[in-house]
């Protein structure tokens, strides 16, 4: 099986941590079920073009979170994770996106309550269209 | 675990040129990209490897042997591809098959009949009336089936149309996922190189430059564009070249640290593509 991971080179987040998250959220999000096969540690590196060193210690922080499990001879699959586990995942992520949001607007010097009126039309603008 | 092969202090003076000193370990598990300029030495370097070419001063061990030492048994256990093949001219693509398979014990026949027919290369026609193609598909459908613990390849994707190149990325891809083998491959190819190296050996001119993680490379430098041409960049550290509104920075930490206390905005960002580093390095 193969991955939709993307990694950003030019971010300052080091890739393995990349990698890491983006498998978290795959799990969490339910786009990859528990027991499922991911690709050996070679196979990732080529399709992300990065080393080995770098995949393997993505996976073994997976391991030790509980994300993922290796079997000696097996490969690698998706461990069976909680609903609760999984809620922190989703919310860690989408607080990080918010926060990578607002910085980008403090990048550009707005202060604090301009950066919440544009968060407040960007909700109302979603809302309008959602009910229409 | 033991390292497959190290390399210490390893000298080499052909004619006026000197080569070296190379120091290079590497564990089983890797595949190490060796890249330079033409005539940088690689070759020549896997040659001392296999004790094809003697070193002026150094050590090779491989597997723990010395590789210029009466045993030569290690050989069984490395699988070398040289550049140019002498003396297959005038065999079949089977006779040389028989010829190679019988020296090599963990000789993986299904491994040899996936690849030939991957690659469609004909078996009962004689080296020489294959194109230069070709005879580089035969070289390695006779090699990668050997099934050593290491594997040299030099150039292997010489002569190789996009498809087949692609086609043996993942054949070497496949090939390191069965125990604790190591790959070293020398190359001109950036995809090769960015699909599967993790470590990058650089030789400029006989002098090795360096050995970098992959990502190690990628994440040291950096692009960096202003809404203004930059003046005044004399004291900031780590910059290799700045030309108008852009800077390349080989020490983004540094360099972004000077640009905050300077106050010096930029409004982009973007890690350099791994074949213009590699360029920046050996120019």
């Amino acid at each position: 099986m193969t991955l939709p991971i993307r990694l950003s080179k030019d971010s300052r987040e080091p890739i393995y941590h990349q990698i890491e998250k983006q498998i978290k959220a795959l799990i969490a999000g339910g786009h990859i079920e528990a027991h499922t096969p991911l690709p050996s540690i070679r196979a990732l590196s080529k399709a992300l073009e990065v080393s080995v060193i770098t995949t393997r210690r993505a996976y073994q922080d997976l391991e030790q979170q509980g994300f993922i499990q290796t079997i000696q001879g097996k490969g690698t699959f998706v461990s069976n994770i909680s609903a609760t586990e999984k809620q922190e995942v989703k919310v860690a992520e989408v607080h990080e996106t918010i926060l990578q949001a607002v910085e980008a607007a403090r990048r550009y010097d707005y202060t604090f309550s301009e950066i919440e009126a544009i968060f407040q039309k960007v909700l109302a603008s979603l809302k309008n269209n959602e009910e229409a | 675990m033991n390292a497959i092969a190290k390399i210490s202090h390893l000298e080499k003076i052909i004619d006026y040129f000197e080569i070296g000193p190379i120091d290079l370990t590497i564990e089983p598990g890797t595949i190490t990209a060796l890249i330079g300029n033409n005539g940088s030495g690689k070759s020549t370097f896997l040659k001392m490897l296999m004790n094809l070419a003697k070193p002026y001063r150094g050590n090779i061990q491989l597997f723990g042997k010395w590789v210029n030492g009466p045993d030569e048994s290690w050989k069984q256990r490395v699988a070398y591809l040289p550049q140019k093949q002498i003396g297959f001219e005038p065999f079949k693509g089977e006779t040389l098959k028989e010829m190679i398979s019988g020296l090599y014990p963990n000789w993986d026949e299904s491994l040899f009949q996936k690849i030939i027919a991957d690659f469609k290369v004909p078996l009962h026609k004689k080296y020489n009336a294959l194109s230069p193609g070709l005879q580089q598909k035969l070289n390695l459908a006779l090699t990668i089936p050997r099934n050593t613990e290491l594997m040299i390849l030099d150039e292997p994707t010489n002569f190789m149309d996009i498809p087949s190149k692609s086609l043996l990325q993942d054949i070497l891809a496949e090939w390191m996922e069965h125990g604790d083998r190591a790959l070293l491959f020398a190359s001109h190819q950036a995809e090769d190189i960015q699909k599967l190296a993790d470590y990058l050996v650089l030789l400029k001119d006989g002098v090795q430059k360096g050995v970098y993680l992959k990502e190690d490379l990628l994440e040291n430098y950096q692009t960096y564009w202003f809404g203004h041409a930059l003046t005044d960049t004399h004291e900031i550290p780590g910059i290799l070249t700045q030309e108008g509104n852009q800077l390349i920075s080989d020490c983004p930490p540094e360099t972004e640290k000077a640009l905050e206390a300077k106050q010096i905005k930029w409004h982009s960002r973007s890690a350099l593509p791994l074949e213009d580093i590699i360029a920046l390095l050996l120019s």
